[in-house]
């Protein structure tokens, strides 16, 4: 059963408090107020009452400034005025005004209130959903600013080095020096293939629909230890992988072997060229419909005052090696599909941990 | 006139493009490669006063770099002797061509020329002609 709708009635004459609250408690949660302070405790306490009702006539304050008072503070419940038709005149301009949805008169008949509450209870329906795709578009543009000046810079970027490097070429003769130079042209348009092909991740996080299916994580350890076996050996990091599963989950492996991805990548990038036992540790246990990610490295770490943004879009808090600005909030956007969640913990020039915990569709 | 480079910028690629452009305007030049805005202003800050009367550096500083960014440096280095910055040319680089970039390097004094990527051999040469043109008006 949907929840009852939670309704407010603010008005100084307990015996119309009383009268409200019998009339319609059975069909609606009623909170009722006998002066302005009183109201106020409620909304505060109550910040998803959708409907008040508040009497015109009040000592010290009329409905109508009440009204205009919290119409900022609590700008969400739908505002209706009980009035007598003496006071149609005041009335008037509230309503233009836009602070009253409605008003109903005194002595109210049960239909007319319910007619209001029902209408009222619409109104606030499409406000909300209104004011939560507004939230969505915000978002989204804030998102494609960043992003049109991202690729100005790092697809441009890229690019300008190659094209500065055939401009150079013209004056080299050094078969060795052109040699480095196509190593390093090289090294420029894999990170602009890597930006490419994230933004492609990206994209479809952000849009397509999950596909279930069970995992066998012994499966996905057999296929990553292929993956990195070249890196672990070339750049001699330790790589170890501990599973345990013992009972089936079910996601959808796209968005999981992303975020797995993600995390050993950076976790064999940022190593500590210094450092003598490099090691990146990977555990995946499934433990009561849960799966529990654990990648550890003993890398660079993160400074404490970057560990907030790691997250962010665009944001990078090494220049030790090429990043795109997109792996760890595509982790995020990946988690955020399955419902998962993720900590981090780091000690410069120690190393960091991710934990990553997603629970079985 | 004494005259050397600073090269900041988070790129090898960009890094061996303007010690070549450097060269090819003139061999002797020396040139400084940092690939992180702050160590470069740290050794600004711990050899700028050691700069002799006559010696000028020019620093080719790009303005998309993680952690400190060409903005970033800029604020640190403004607020440094100003001695010390009056040693230091700076010619800020970037891949885009945003409008918002160019409008926002424009409030930083320092900032003698922006140029964009690719850096090319007559630009160089043209700024580093205008640069000794300055300094000699200066001394006047």
């Amino acid at each position: 059963m949907a929840e009852k709708i939670k309704i407010l009635y603010l008005d100084d004459e307990i015996d119309n408090l009383t009268g409200f609250k019998a009339s319609f408690r059975l069909d609606y949660q009623i909170f009722t107020a006998v002066n302005v302070p009183a109201a106020m405790d409620i909304l505060n306490d109550h910040p998803d009452i959708k409907i008040i009702f508040c009497d015109q006539r009040m000592p010290g304050k009329t409905g109508v400034e009440f009204f205009e008072e919290i119409r900022t503070t609590f700008p969400a419940p739908i505002r209706i005025l009980i009035t007598a038709y003496t006071d149609i005149e005041s009335v008037i301009g509230a309503i233009n005004r836009g602070n009253i949805f409605r008003f109903i008169k005194k002595p109210w008949d049960p239909a007319d209130v319910i007619s209001a509450i029902e209408e009222a209870n619409k109104f606030y329906h499409t406000n909300s959903i209104l004011t939560i795709k507004n939230e969505e578009l915000r978002k989204a543009y804030a998102e494609l600013d960043k992003f049109a000046y991202s690729v100005s810079h790092d697809i441009r970027g890229p690019l300008a080095g190659i094209l500065g490097a055939i401009n150079v070429a013209r004056e080299i003769y050094d078969i060795n020096e052109m040699k480095e130079m196509l190593f390093l042209m090289e090294k420029s348009l894999k990170k602009l293939d890597t930006y490419i092909l994230s933004m492609h991740d990206y994209y479809s996080l952000q849009r397509g629909e999950l596909r279930l299916a069970e995992v066998d994580f012994n499966q996905i350890a057999r296929e990553l230890k292929d993956i990195y076996r070249v890196v672990s050996d070339t750049s001699d990091i330790g790589f170890v992988i501990n599973v345990d599963q013992r009972e089936p989950f079910r996601s959808d492996i796209v968005p999981l072997m992303l975020i797995l991805n993600n995390l050993l990548s950076n976790a064999f990038k940022y190593q500590n060229k210094t450092t003598e036992d490099k090691r990146v540790e990977l555990t995946m246990l499934v433990h009561r419909g849960q799966l529990h990610i654990e990648v550890k490295d003993t890398g660079i770490g993160i400074l404490g005052n970057h560990i907030n943004e790691i997250f962010n879009l665009f944001y990078r808090a090494s220049s030790q090696e090429a990043g795109s600005g997109f792996g760890l909030y595509n982790v995020k956007s990946a988690l955020l599909k399955l419902n998962g969640h993720i900590e981090v913990n780091s000690a410069l020039n120690k190393g960091t941990t991710f934990k990553v915990s997603i629970p079985t569709k | 006139m004494n005259l050397s480079f600073i090269v900041i910028d988070d790129t090898d690629l960009d890094h061996f493009i303007a010690k070549k452009m450097i060269n090819h305007a003139d061999k002797q030049f020396e040139v400084k490669p940092f690939y992180e805005a702050q160590s470069a202003l740290d050794y600004i800050k711990s050899e700028g006063a050691l700069i002799k009367s006559d010696t000028n550096i020019l620093v080719l500083l790009d303005i998309y770099m993680p952690i400190m960014n060409g903005y970033q440096f800029l604020d640190a280095f403004e607020a440094l002797d100003p001695d010390i910055q009056s040693k230091y040319y700076i010619v800020a680089l970037t891949s885009s061509h945003e409008p918002a970039d160019m409008n926002r390097m424009s409030i930083y004094k320092s900032v003698k020329a922006l140029l964009s990527k690719p850096l090319l051999a007559e630009d160089l040469s043209a700024i580093i002609m205008r640069m000794i043109t300055e300094k000699e008006m200066d001394m006047l």
